[in-house]
């Protein structure tokens, strides 16, 4: 028994060094920020969470830009709940999360930037410090379809 | 026999904590630029790190808010303790706010200098190597002032002394 432990594990320690050669992801991609307007009113705000990577709750931050478009931040969904020795009990997100932020004072086809500011982690053992991505969305007239933007993607203004 | 699966099931243990092949890098780049760096402690006081040039040097960047950072500190403190009368010498460099730091470093008992470089250092960090800017990332530094490894993730205790105690 032992022995064919032993034989397994030379197996998977020959193998294992396949698998190192990946790098973690860069944070932009781990945690992959979308926004688009769903109304004048409304954005709908994405994270995509690579597998293996995960977000802090109270580490994330929207804001917009002109801060004069006044956005609406509702309480983000609960998370997982985690005991950190340090800072106690912190909520964390995996897989992804999605919000609807609300635009105040946003005029019909004005540009607004959506910014996002998170924290994570990856189950390799890594953490990376905060980020912030931004993404310019055009706001709709109320009756046209939802208009998308990627983070940090400028195509469509070139 | 038995002594030997238990080494080799060891060695998977580690490769499954995620931690070693992707993020060990090899490397006798000079280690003058780090060492040309001079940095407050949690009062203010600078401390440049040329200071401890000469010694093999265990510079560790790190924060309160990376958990895997936290997780392998005090074997760095068993570390210093034990082989710091051989000339090892264990520096921290907090990516975070020095009262935060400070306290986390009470709390652990460190028995290191511990120099606070803000979010700044975490830039600094990818020149010396940090390509994903992440963290913990380690930079182990021989007695002649050479980068003889650096580490992003956590180190395994093993690999620790593995690498330090061919270089003390």
């Amino acid at each position: 028994m032992l022995l064919g432990l032993g034989c397994a594990a030379l197996a998977l320690a020959i193998a294992v060094p396949v698998f190192g050669q990946i790098d973690p992801l860069p944070p932009e991609r781990a945690f992959r920020f979308t926004a688009r307007a769903l109304n004048p009113q409304t954005i709908e705000a994405r994270f995509a969470i690579a597998d293996g990577y995960y977000l802090y709750r109270d580490k994330i931050h929207f804001s917009v830009e002109p801060a004069t478009a006044g956005l609406g931040v509702p309480p983000l969904p609960e998370g997982k709940v985690k005991e950190d020795q340090f800072f106690g009990r912190v909520e964390t997100y995996r897989g992804g999360l999605m919000v609807n932020l609300s635009l105040k004072n946003a005029a019909v086809g004005q540009k607004v930037v959506i910014v996002a500011e998170s924290q994570g982690c990856a189950d390799l053992g890594i953490c990376y410090p905060p980020q912030v991505q931004r993404v310019t969305i055009a706001l709709p007239a109320a009756s046209a379809a939802p208009s998308a933007g990627g983070a940090q993607r400028k195509s469509w203004l070139d | 026999m038995a002594r030997w699966i238990l080494l080799v099931v060891a060695a998977i243990l580690a490769a499954g904590a995620g931690v070693y092949f992707w993020s060990s890098g090899q490397s006798t780049r000079d280690a003058s630029t780090l060492l040309a760096l001079s940095l407050p402690d949690a009062s203010g006081h600078q401390e440049a790190l040329s200071q401890w040039k000469g010694k093999v040097l265990v510079v560790n960047f790190w924060a309160t808010w990376c958990a895997p950072c936290r997780e392998e500190m005090p074997e760095f403190v068993k570390a210093q303790g034990e082989l710091g009368a051989r000339g090892l010498q264990f520096v921290g460099i907090a990516v975070d706010e020095p009262d935060k730091a400070e306290r986390f470093a009470q709390e652990i008992g460190v028995n290191y200098p511990v120099l606070i470089g803000g979010y700044g250092a975490i830039e600094l960090s990818r020149t010396l190597g940090n390509r994903v800017v992440a963290l913990p990332f380690t930079i182990i530094v021989d007695r002649r002032g050479r980068v003889a490894q650096t580490h992003l993730g956590p180190l395994k205790p093993s690999e620790l002394r593995a690498i330090v105690s061919q270089l003390l």
